[in-house]
């Protein structure tokens, strides 16, 4: 049965999670099984991309129930497209992982634990992408979220428990919110099956498939980071480890936004929320970005431009074109493997110079010109500077909404070139700061912020600035913790007393430098991937593709 | 041409190595890249002015309407030349600039070589969008060519504002391509100008595409940045800052003008804001005292008079624009590379300091004069043949509008403008040259050290230009006006050339060089004046007051959104809940909503007690007091489950809240007894209301959709279906293990992973320690120890390793009686699971609850007594078996998760109804009773190994505590 590739993405990694569970004594086998199911689950997505776009959506039922009774797996254009992208990106950030087990043993990283749970993150992202039903996809969700749960608080630090409970919290709630959404689908509807829902909830009365829409939006907002549901994310994410924080930045939030795009086409065609989702995505990029301009920490910045940019991608959806869709698609893909990237790199920086934060660092570019260029070159594509495919699916979606040509469309293209620049601003500020200037200067204006921290009257603590690098009511942990941590050295007393990792993390560049030659070669596949997703987003927008894959009328 | 291009780049790929291992030479053979190009362009020039256009094209992104088009005019072919030929004798002179030992050389010129690529695909570019992507491109390298010293704070500084500016309106310009490309349904610019756009698509396009121009091109109010990126290096100046980049905004108004000459707010754009640049800069110029920033405002001064000259677009303003172009490239990168060699031979570029360097280096001082001549508008020299071709271009515009519309007094305001413009001009370049090169009255000889001849080459060239085109006007002209020729004739054909006659245009240069002359010599007065005049209006200042604006107020509003605070977060989300769909509520709640109070009284009864059991829940502040509450509203739910008809749903809550409520209590014990002993905050009825609100929702939510079915659900199919599909009388367990087992596989993968997460909270680094038998596990000295018969049985093997205080026999024996009975009660679940109530799930509990007993009865080492396995083997092997039992099927022609039915006839037992889902559900089983270890090992020993050790520890600290 060929369908039943379908099912692999998700089945391959769990064997490998039950198998990598049971090998915990052996830690490279354990290594290799992770890698080998990675590497099978990215050539099945290859293998399903084709097919989608040669033969149509890929439709499987598990268990060969009839038809409207089991569940549903659907590979189309655009599932497989992510799926792809994700595997990619995962087996990038394992390898990284595997890379700095090897590097970091001081740090004794509990890779027994981390690989399973890695799979299982793995398996739930390729589940979300190839459900067809909507409570196979809370499964989905509930699979990645309790692995990330585990993967956030690895290691146990008081930091990580910290932001883990933000971040458990608010997903667990939003977990339940989806819950009850569930249960006014099925209420209303009485099914769960995405193609049978795009028929049933036509014939709900208008205000009842409105409350479920606006429910449904709201639920997956929340995992998308959109404003004003937005807020958890950056206080959660940096703490992690960086490759997961890496594995979070790209594929979770891209899940919630993946949801948005797959039910309101599918299951809510002419919605009358478009221009709701375009405020929405105005106010995520500019609140989002602002936030990213506020900080001093690389990864806490990265995480406020994770949360801005997921506003072009709503903009996208919004624009509900067929133009809008594509853009929003190819955004996606781009931003998966540009956003992780950059975290990997991130990662390296805290390798090389033990912090991630702006006050701490100096003149990377000088220490490591390998570390400067792959930092660099991913921060131009993030601001969208051409001819990378940031600035591809920038143009993308601005060409969609001029062409839409509504006023709020306008001012969405107008809200995204701001963004851009704020983007390109915050990108510039750090590498000006951590790759520029000298270590040495780096320590003697932390030295003055610190002065001027304690010689601040409370309120004003706050609000100390260096340069241009600021801190606000928002930083006051940041820089209560600047205060606190100075027994810590920053890059200049580490370099002074030579107390750097003289051991080359490889494995580790390696595989951030293979993601960022992946954002690369975006650009050059550009022409045929944009052509994809072109026709994905038709699919997306026409449905019949999907409902005739999934509700075949014979029962098998 | 492409090749030509790919050259550059790969040319400054290779060149950071090349540089590494070769040192500066090298720059010598980069230089090549360039130079041959120039060849190869010059080589275009008689079909260029014969008017074929060279194109090439590769397709890149069709449906962006992106293609790598390249094509060259005579407008192009002119850039191009200047920017492989300045490029290529500026690399040359790199040779000689930079020291040996200069740090960051070798990133240097990969960026530098990389920055002539990407100008020369701008100037190339036959679609607009291409045009963008060097044009942003040329912005980036720029950027890190300036920050070269990024020691410097100012160099940096610069770097960020240079970057800002230019961005901010590349950006602009690229919303104003895609609005153009939108209107004509194409980028490439020959289109474009086939048919530009109307109406007020065109105005928008038109401001901004030329916002894009302006502050590429250093136009007032964009200027400031300019003499900022005087930090880079000089020959980086000399490039980028005065021959190339900034001439790509101008390069853009000239290219566009045939389309948007006539765009309302075009040539007032162009007109003021350059003639406004014009004379700013020129001001600014004559105050400065760094020879460097003083050609740095002369730039911007010159740049404002292209922008005037390419904006007004006429057929002899495109004409007087491009020669004047031509002139300033050349003179300027010779002025700018003179600087350098002052510079590095004299040790100064402050012309205070300077004295008597014209004297130690005569042929460089000639050489600043020929270029010096050419800026202010000498003859013979281009500048000058150039600049009487725009006042001939302008004075017509002035007189009848050439065309244009242009009123008379903008016209001869701008006449004036730029007459007055000149007069500085003239005047700077004075000071230039005096500053650098004259020897002064009380001010020390510079001491000189010979540059070598490969700084004097480059700049000898450009000079020799300089002069020699000013004698070819009648090529250039040919040459120029094949550019021209887009726009319709005018006034007169315009004609470099040296004599035109006494008229109007030759009368002004004469007024302005003599003015010139006098501020010149005026200067003592000119500085006063200057002094006196001060502006608190200062586009720069307003930039700092603009970005520092911009990171205050994003801390404000990332200070006011990001609290950091859960309860906020949570109540966010909450309050969007509620007035989001709650929106949508209202609607749907003006149809009636018919609703059936309940089944049976049992109903609202339960229903009660949970909601009471829930808010007290909320209220409670002892710990305990709330598990043992949300325990009540658990069991509750249970009942409600019993009393809708779900046995097997109540059994299964049953045994999970019981779960739950034994693992809290065993993690209370390592937690405080009450939440918080903080003072409660007047906010928590904030939160309450929240809290209501939101339930008040979300159960109207569930009540209108309720009454909004009208569909049959597809779980009535599942009675008759489940029996003959799936082989089960036990509906529950049949969808759990066969109709749904796609989402159960899910879940026991989130099972798997909760219990490995709990698991490395507790032991962070392994899952758990090594199982040791009771038999390993000598005594406790605080237990005396008893011989043992081998043979002789005890209750349970691990009672011994408890204290005596904590030992129940009792319990010890009533557990040894039932443990096994518990098991068996288990596996009877398992394997009835699919026809009567249980499955694995349940069963895997009841064996969990099994251990359970074991472990409170006998402790620790009971457990592992009990179940000498790892727990995550368990947990593995049941995930395991699960995905396996999904793609076993596959096998067999069957799906994934597909089950069969298989009687078979076994003998003694007799007949045997074996569903295949078996296999899966045996996975639950494990994964579960994997799960219940793990909870028990980890909290529940984990705990006891934590409290013990902590004892242990205060009882070590004790005595010297006592002792304090």
């Amino acid at each position: 049965m060929s369908d039943a590739l379908v099912a692999l993405p998700v089945i391959v990694p769990l064997l490998a999670a039950g198998l990598s569970l049971v090998l915990v004594r052996r830690p490279s086998l354990q290594r290799m099984v992770s890698i080998i199911a990675l590497v099978a689950v990215a050539a099945v997505a290859a293998v399903l991309v084709v097919r989608a776009d040669q033969d149509g959506p890929q439709a499987l039922w598990i268990g060969g129930w009839p038809e409207p009774l089991g569940i549903a797996l659907v590979a189309d254009r655009l599932s497989s497209l992510m799926l792809l992208v994700s595997a990619l990106v995962t087996l990038a950030v394992l390898v990284y992982s595997v890379g700095q087990g090897m590097v970091d043993e001081a740090e004794s990283a509990p890779l027994s634990i981390y690989h399973p749970s890695f799979l299982v993150l793995a398996a739930g992202v390729a589940n979300a992408f190839l459900a067809a039903d909507l409570f196979n996809l809370f499964v989905s969700f509930e699979m990645l979220l309790f692995a990330s749960y585990v993967l956030l608080t690895l290691g146990g630090t008081e930091s990580r428990i910290r932001a883990g409970t933000i971040y458990v919290v608010v997903n667990v709630l939003s977990s339940m919110v989806f819950l009850v959404a569930i249960a006014m689908v099925y209420s209303a509807t009485g099914s769960l099956n995405f193609a049978q829902l795009a028929g049933r909830l036509d014939a709900l009365p208008e205000a009842v498939a409105l409350l479920l829409q606006l429910m449904l939006l709201t639920v997956f907002s929340i995992k998308a980071a959109v404003f004003p549901l937005s807020f958890w994310l950056p206080d959660s994410y940096p703490t992690a480890p960086a490759p997961v924080t890496a594995v979070f930045a790209g594929l979770l939030t891209k899940v919630g936004v993946y949801a948005i795009l797959r039910t309101q086409t599918l299951l809510f065609p002419d919605s009358p929320l478009t221009t709701a989702l375009l405020v929405a995505a105005l106010l995520t990029m500019l609140v989002g970005i602002l936030g990213a301009v506020a900080q001093s920490d690389i990864k806490r910045m990265l995480s406020f431009t994770l949360v801005s940019h997921i506003g072009y991608m709503i903009f996208g959806v919004g624009l509900a074109t067929a133009a809008g869709v594509s853009g929003a698609i190819f955004y996606v893909v781009h931003h998966i493997t540009i956003q992780t990237g950059l975290f990997l790199v991130v990662g390296l920086v805290e390798h090389r110079a033990g912090s991630t934060s702006l006050l701490r660092l100096g003149g990377l570019a000088r220490l490591s010109p390998i570390l400067g260029l792959s930092f660099f070159v991913p921060a131009m594509n993030l601001a969208g500077i051409p001819p990378m495919s940031g600035f591809l699916g920038k143009v993308g979606l601005a060409s969609a909404g001029i062409e839409q040509g509504s006023t709020l469309a306008y001012v969405l293209v107008a809200a995204g070139m701001a963004t851009s620049l704020l983007t390109l601003y915050a990108v510039a500020k750090a590498w000006s700061l951590a790759f520029w200037r000298t270590p040495q200067q780096a320590h003697e204006t932390s030295l003055a912020v610190q002065q001027d921290y304690q010689d601040a009257p409370g309120e004003e603590r706050q609000r100390v600035r260096v340069g241009s690098a600021s801190y606000g009511r928002v930083e006051q942990q940041e820089a209560r913790s600047i205060h606190d941590d100075t027994p810590d050295r920053d890059l200049y007393q580490r370099l002074q007393d030579d107390d750097l990792p003289h051991h080359r993390p490889r494995t580790m560049t390696a595989a951030a430098l293979g993601l960022v030659g992946l954002s690369l070669l975006l650009t050059v596949v550009a022409g045929p991937l944009f052509d994809y997703t072109d026709r994905a987003a038709v699919d997306l927008l026409e449905r019949t593709p999907y409902l005739e894959a999934v509700l075949t009328g014979d029962t098998p | 041409m492409l090749p030509i291009l790919a050259a550059h780049f790969l040319a400054a790929a290779v060149a950071p190595p090349l540089v590494g291992w070769f040192g500066r030479k090298v720059f010598l053979l980069l230089a090549v890249v360039p130079l041959a190009s120039l060849t190869w362009l010059a080589a275009q020039g008689p079909a260029v002015v014969d008017g074929d256009r060279v194109e090439q094209d590769v397709p890149w992104v069709p449906s962006l309407g992106l293609e790598v088009a390249l094509a060259m005019g005579p407008l192009q072919w002119v850039l191009a030349l200047l920017v492989t030929g300045v490029g290529g004798l500026v690399l040359v002179y790199c040779a000689w600039y930079f020291h040996a030992d200069e740090p960051g050389l070798t990133s240097f010129s990969g960026h530098f070589v990389a920055f002539a690529g990407a100008m020369l695909g701008l100037v190339l570019s036959a679609d607009l969008l291409l045009l963008y992507v060097f044009w942003e491109l040329t912005t980036v390298f720029s950027y890190l060519l300036i920050g070269h010293d990024p020691a410097r704070r100012g160099s940096r500084a610069a770097g960020m504002q240079a970057l800002v500016v230019t961005t901010l309106g590349g950006l602009a310009m690229l919303v104003g391509i895609l609005l153009v490309g939108d209107a004509a349904g194409s980028f490439r610019v020959e289109d474009v100008l086939a048919s530009p756009p109307t109406g007020g698509v065109a105005v928008t396009a038109a401001v901004l595409l030329l916002a894009g121009a302006v502050t590429k091109s250093a136009v007032v109010p964009f200027h400031f940045w300019l003499p900022g990126a005087m930090a880079a290096p000089t020959p980086v100046s000399a490039y980028l800052h005065a021959a190339a980049m900034v001439k790509a905004g101008i390069y853009l108004v000239a290219l566009l003008s045939p389309a948007f000459a006539d765009v309302a707010g075009w040539r007032e754009t162009t007109l003021v804001l350059g003639t406004a640049t014009m004379l700013v800069g020129g001001w600014r110029a004559l105050r400065q005292v760094d020879i460097k920033l003083l050609l740095a405002y002369g730039t911007v001064s010159q740049l404002g008079f292209l922008t005037v000259v390419a904006g007004t677009g006429t057929r002899a303003a495109a004409f007087a624009a491009l020669a004047l172009l031509l002139a300033h490239a050349l003179f300027k990168a010779t002025l700018f590379l003179v600087v350098g060699i002052v510079d590095h031979t004299a040790g100064t570029r402050d012309l205070r300091a300077l004295s008597g360097v014209g004297r130690k280096l005569p042929w460089v001082a000639v050489l600043a004069c020929v270029a010096g001549a050419s800026m202010a508008g000498l003859p013979p020299l281009l500048g000058f043949t150039a600049k009487e071709s725009v006042l001939a271009a302008l004075l017509d515009v002035a007189h009848t509008g050439d065309g244009t519309g242009v009123p008379a007094y903008l016209g001869w305001a701008v006449v004036a403008g730029v007459v007055a413009g000149s007069a500085l001009t003239a005047a700077y370049t004075l000071r230039f040259l005096w500053g650098a090169f004259a020897t002064k009255d009380g001010v020390e000889p510079s001491t000189v050290t010979p540059p070598g001849a490969a700084a004097v080459v480059p700049p000898a060239v450009f000079a020799a230009l300089s002069l020699l085109l000013g004698f070819t006007g009648g090529p250039l002209t040919t040459l120029l006006d094949r550019h021209a020729a887009s726009f319709p004739a005018g006034e007169h054909a315009p004609k470099l050339t040296l004599w035109h006659g006494v008229n109007t245009a030759l009368l002004l240069t004469l007024l302005s060089l003599a003015v010139g002359l006098l501020a010149f010599a005026a200067r003592a007065l000119v500085e006063q004046v200057q002094a006196r005049l001060t502006t608190p209006l200062s586009a720069e200042r307003s930039y700092h007051w603009a970005v520092r604006g911009l990171d205050r107020a994003a801390v404000e509003l990332t200070g006011r959104t990001q609290r950091g605070s859960v309860a906020i977060y949570l109540s966010v989300i909450l309050l969007v809940i509620v007035v989001v769909p709650g929106a949508a509520l209202v609607a749907a709640l003006q149809d009636p909503v018919r609703w059936v109070r309940w089944d049976n009284v049992g109903q609202p009864l339960v229903a009660v007690v949970v909601v009471v059991a829930a808010v007290l829940t909320a209220r409670a502040r002892r710990r305990l007091k709330a598990v043992v509450l949300v325990g009540v509203a658990g069991y509750g739910t249970a009942l409600l489950f019993l009393l809708q008809g779900a046995p097997d749903l109540a059994l299964t809550q049953l045994l999970v809240e019981t779960v739950t409520l034994v693992v809290f209590v065993l993690v209370l014990r390592r937690l405080p007894a009450y939440f918080t002993d903080r003072p409660l905050h007047w906010s928590r009825h904030v939160r309450a209301a929240i809290g209501l609100l939101a339930a008040v929702a979300v159960a109207s939510f569930m009540l209108v959709t309720g009454a909004a079915r009208t569909a049959v659900p597809v779980s009535d199919d599942f009675a008759t279906e489940a029996v003959e599909y799936g082989g089960g009388k036990n509906i529950v367990n049949v969808t759990l293990v066969d109709i749904r087992a796609w989402d159960t596989m899910g879940e026991l993968a989130v099972l798997v992973v909760a219990a490995t997460g709990v698991a490395s909270l507790i032991f962070i680094e392994t899952r758990g320690m090594a199982i040791r038998r009771v038999r390993e596990i000598p005594y406790p000295v605080s237990v005396r120890k008893q011989t043992t018969n081998k043979s002789r049985r005890v209750w349970l093997p691990a009672g011994r390793t408890l204290a005596p205080e904590r030992r129940s026999i009792i319990f010890e024996v009533v557990t040894r009686l039932l443990f096994h009975a518990i098991i068996v009660l288990s596996v009877f679940l398992l394997f009835s699971g699919h026809n009567n109530p249980g499955g694995g799930f349940a069963a895997g509990l009841v064996t969990g609850l099994a251990l359970l007993v074991r472990y409170l009865a006998g402790g620790r080492y009971e457990l592992d007594e009990a179940a000498p396995v790892d727990a995550g083997v368990l947990i593995g092997t049941g995930l395991g078996v699960a995905a396996l039992s999904g793609l076993a099927p596959l096998a067999f022609g069957g799906t994934v998760l597909q089950s069969a039915v298989v009687d078979l006839a076994v003998p003694l037992i007799g007949e045997l109804h074996l569903v295949t889902s078996l296999f899966f559900d045996v996975g639950v089983y494990l994964v579960v009773v994997g799960l219940m270890l793990d909870l028990l090992r980890s909290l529940g020993s984990g705990i006891d190994r934590q409290i013990l050790r902590e004892e242990r520890e205060s009882r070590a600290a004790a005595p010297t505590g006592g002792g304090a």
